[in-house]
């Protein structure tokens, strides 16, 4: 309980940090959201009329407490620019961004999962010299390339199989199923390659370390076949370090995404960034940054907690400290 | 990592084979409590290449499901007379048309979803809109416009006099967008429920023209609403669904009141596709019917027999504009010889070769317009002769800056440097995001030479307003500008307008690289899209599209 009161307690502190880090780098940037609103034809006086109606002219510290209360309030403002709540923004943003990540990752975990586990399970020199040329290949591909090349392949229009869309997202979102994934397909195995074979190596690497360890000899002395002692026992065994990789992977992929995103000409968070930024619409963007590194934090929290779930010795471990102390 | 990349585990580990042998014989080991963990291997395992090709085969097959259910669906949607489906380039950020800036705003709404007093058609020139017709005094300070009637609101509210009057004046007072177009107007007052008079300081002979864009709109005086993300206006479509990001869908208002200008299709969709080449390909399978504009060079891998591609002239401009308060620019012959200095074929070539030399301030499009591209042809030599003559050389050459925005590619910058460097230029280029050559440059007037695309049409003002970015001050060109506007006959004010474009660009205080030249293209069953500034004026009302 305390290990999770603790881990917390860091969260808040954190997200605190965070929203001043985010509110301040932001005035850093040239330009504000007056002027572009105003555009080439205006004149001194209609911009500093726009900042004065937007707020833009009171003292930074009054625009931070402003911002803050807000968030506390579970408010993050509404875009300068379009009018639109930055949640539902956000929301839109994320129903592209989020089903892309969980692709990508389902497609990286079925690359890397099991070619991880066939790279120490099997016993032959050139299998095993073939799994790593592969993890290393996999791995140095960017996704930027491998998303060109997909295209080249796959796509309508130009590709030599017209299977996908290469560019854009249906326009009524989620509503037509079919293509709405079709539109994901690319971009997600762009992305699930690059992360496919990092999470190989990492499979390999941990189930490679659970083979030496006792656990695994002692399951084969019971009888059990090689094979069977991997996947049962040493998988198990390499869980928890497996987890915190896929968390990190995830956590990765939302700043990874953006630049596939921008590639397929998907209306994800990335672009949304991009626009806002751009326009210097910084009520939006520094609440969605702030949503995005919360839910960074987040995951990190999961994947903590995970990790003590799944290692009930690193629960008796910090307990035993606690006693010490 | 491990460095064991051998054999993992044991090396005397059972095989396969011994394991199922083992097994299949119950008993491997005497401790019961082992015994109970060891589970007997169901039947053979199937083979792992099995499993891979299964695994193979099923994704092929929802592959080529997904492909063909998606093939059908891009054509059912694309099959539908009733729905028009357009693709622009740039997004309006927002619907908010008395403050957000954006000539996309304009396309879409003006005349489509807001319309104004009066409005313009596709050759530039003023209609009556909301007006059906109207007087101008003869000291040209009084303009008395007699409105339509029975005109309403796409939310049922009457529009007459009041409501003009009002937008009008609101206009003034809140200094909305384009306010400052119609400074010359001192207020507008509603004499009946269809008649509006609006009063001048000044004469302006550009007031009508001005009033056909953002400053002649009128709104409903009565309704509340987000105008960032709803529109209540008068014309023939409501927007149905807003988002900048990736569609607006317009439907025809039930409500419209006029007879002229009713919808002829129920639906118009725009997508906005920002991508040039996504564009193309959404043309080609159908799921857009219009592209406006599409890249010039692009639009030669349609086939002519399905897709009707045009290019027209439009009021853009690309202007290279040199600061005249910066010191080592306000030397005229540096000026003069960067206009010498430059290649405008060589760049209008490497551009698609669509796009029209431009001389002058005046685009083709507006009243003024002469060709003035004799003034500074291409002559290197002459170039060095006046460089020479200001002091610089290949050994000395004069250091400047050029400041513009990314979003028209890095292309136009290297060749203006690699151009200038045989003139004794060493041009550095400061290639910066939009909204930091609107703080540097447009707000503050903090550079050496800028490039931007002023897209809007009549604006030479900005010419005469020695404030505005490019800090010309040239009293004889605003002794012109303001002859022009007093001018009752509209020949006398074209000929004034062409000597004050010529003054400016003997003057050089900018290089006018060239007349961006919009290309169009649209399959042949699409009736009604105009050729013509379709980026400024796009009248949806009369676009259909064959079953």
């Amino acid at each position: 309980m305390r290990f999770v009161a603790k881990r917390l307690l860091l969260f808040i502190a954190a997200l605190v940090g965070l929203s001043i880090l985010v509110f301040l780098a932001l005035r850093v940037l040239p330009g504000d959201v007056a002027a572009v609103m105003a555009g080439t034809n205006a004149t001194a006086a209609r911009i500093a009329a726009l900042r004065t109606q937007m707020g833009l002219d009171r003292p930074l510290p009054v625009q931070y407490v402003d911002w803050l209360g807000g968030l506390l309030h579970g408010d993050l403002g509404i875009s300068a620019i379009s009018g639109r709540s930055v949640v539902s923004q956000v929301g839109a943003r994320a129903a592209v961004t989020f089903p892309l990540i969980v692709l990508s990752l389902a497609i990286a975990l079925l690359i890397g999962l099991p070619l991880g586990c066939a790279a120490v399970i099997t016993r032959n020199r050139r299998w095993r010299g073939l799994f790593h040329v592969l993890a290393i290949v996999g791995g140095a591909i960017p996704a930027l390339w491998s998303g060109l090349l997909l295209i080249l392949l796959f796509s309508h229009g130009s590709g030599l199989l017209g299977l996908f869309p290469s560019q854009g997202f249906p326009n009524d979102g989620w509503k037509d199923c079919g293509r709405a994934m079709a539109s994901l397909v690319l971009p997600a195995l762009a992305t699930g390659i690059t992360a496919g074979a990092g999470i190989m190596r990492y499979t390999r690497a941990a189930l490679g370390d659970a083979a030496q360890s006792q656990a695994v000899s002692m399951a084969m002395a019971c009888g059990m076949t090689r094979r069977q002692a991997l996947l049962r026992v040493g998988l198990r065994l390499s869980m928890p370090q497996l987890v915190s990789v896929i968390g990190l992977t995830f956590a990765q992929m939302i700043t990874g995404v953006m630049v596939v995103e921008n590639l397929f000409a998907l209306p994800g968070l990335g672009s949304m960034l991009i626009t806002d930024v751009g326009n210097r619409d910084l009520i939006a963007v520094q609440s969605e940054l702030f949503l995005l590194a919360a839910f960074f934090l987040l995951l990190g929290l999961a994947v903590d907690m995970a990790h003590h779930a799944l290692d009930p010795r690193l629960n008796t471990a910090s307990d035993d400290v606690q006693e010490v102390l | 990592m491990t460095a064991s990349h051998g054999a993992y585990g044991n090396a005397d580990a059972t095989t396969t084979a011994t394991s199922n042998a083992a097994s299949s014989n119950g008993a491997a080991s005497t401790d019961e409590s082992l015994n109970a963990r060891v589970r007997t291997s169901k039947s053979p395992r199937p083979n792992k290449w099995g499993i891979i090709i299964a695994a193979v085969v099923a994704i092929a097959i929802i592959v080529g499901a997904v492909a063909i259910f998606n093939g059908r669906n891009a054509q059912q949607s694309a099959n539908k007379a009733d729905t028009v489906t357009i693709g622009l380039k740039l997004a309006p950020p927002s619907l908010d048309i008395r403050r957000q800036s954006g000539s996309a705003i304009e396309q879409v709404l003006i005349g489509n979803v807001y319309e104004g007093l009066v409005s313009r058609d596709s050759d530039n020139a003023v209609q009556p809109g909301l007006a059906k017709s109207w007087d101008i005094s003869t000291d040209g300070t009084t303009y008395t416009f007699h409105l339509n009637r029975n005109m309403t609101f796409s939310n049922g509210d009457a529009l007459d006099a009041d409501d003009v009057a009002w937008s009008i004046n609101q206009l003034k007072e809140k200094q909305y967008y384009n306010a400052n177009q119609v400074e010359s107007l001192s207020k507008a007052e509603a004499l009946d429920a269809n008649t509006v008079r609006i009063t001048l300081s000044s004469p302006d002979s550009n007031l009508l023209w001005y009033l056909t864009g953002r400053p002649g709109l009128v709104f409903d005086k009565d309704a509340t609403y987000n105008a960032k993300t709803q529109a209540v206006g008068s014309g023939p479509y409501t927007v149905e669904s807003f988002d900048s990001a990736s569609k607006m869908v317009l439907k025809a208002n039930p409500k419209y009141w006029g007879t002229a200008h009713k919808p002829a299709t129920q639906h118009v969709v725009i997508d906005f596709i920002t991508d040039d080449n996504a564009a193309v390909n959404a043309l080609k399978s159908g799921d857009v019917d219009v592209l406006s504009p599409v890249n010039a060079t692009l639009a030669k891998s349609l086939d002519a027999n399905t897709y009707h591609v045009s290019a027209s002239d439009g009021s853009d401009k690309f202007v290279l504009a040199f600061n005249c308060a910066n010191k080592k620019l306000a030397d005229k012959r540096v000026r003069q010889a960067i206009r010498y200095g430059i290649n405008h074929k060589e760049i209008i070539a490497s551009r698609g070769g669509v796009d029209a030399a431009l001389g002058g301030p005046i685009p083709s499009v507006d009243p003024g317009y002469e060709d003035l591209t004799g003034l500074y042809p291409y002559d290197v030599a002459k170039a060095k002769q006046l460089m020479r003559e200001a002091g610089y050389s290949i050994s000395k050459p004069l250091k400047l800056t050029l400041t513009y925005a990314n979003t028209y590619g890095t292309e136009l910058g290297d060749q203006l440097k690699s151009q200038l460097a045989a003139i004794s230029i060493d041009l550095n280029i400061n290639y910066v995001e939009f909204s930091t050559w609107l703080q540097d440059v447009h707000a503050n007037g903090d550079y050496e030479l800028s490039l931007v695309d002023h897209a809007e049409s009549h604006d030479f003002y900005k010419w005469t307003t020695p404030e505005y970015y490019y800090h010309y001050d040239n009293k004889d060109v605003q002794a012109l500008y303001a002859k022009a506007l007093a001018a009752n006959d509209e020949k006398e004010s074209d000929e004034y307008l062409k000597q004050a474009a010529k003054t400016v660009s003997e003057d050089a205080p900018a290089d006018w690289l060239f007349g961006y030249r919009v290309t169009v293209a649209y399959n042949k069953g699409v009736k009604g899209f105009p050729d013509k500034l379709s980026q400024t004026v796009l009248p949806l009302w009369q676009i259909s599209k064959a079953e």
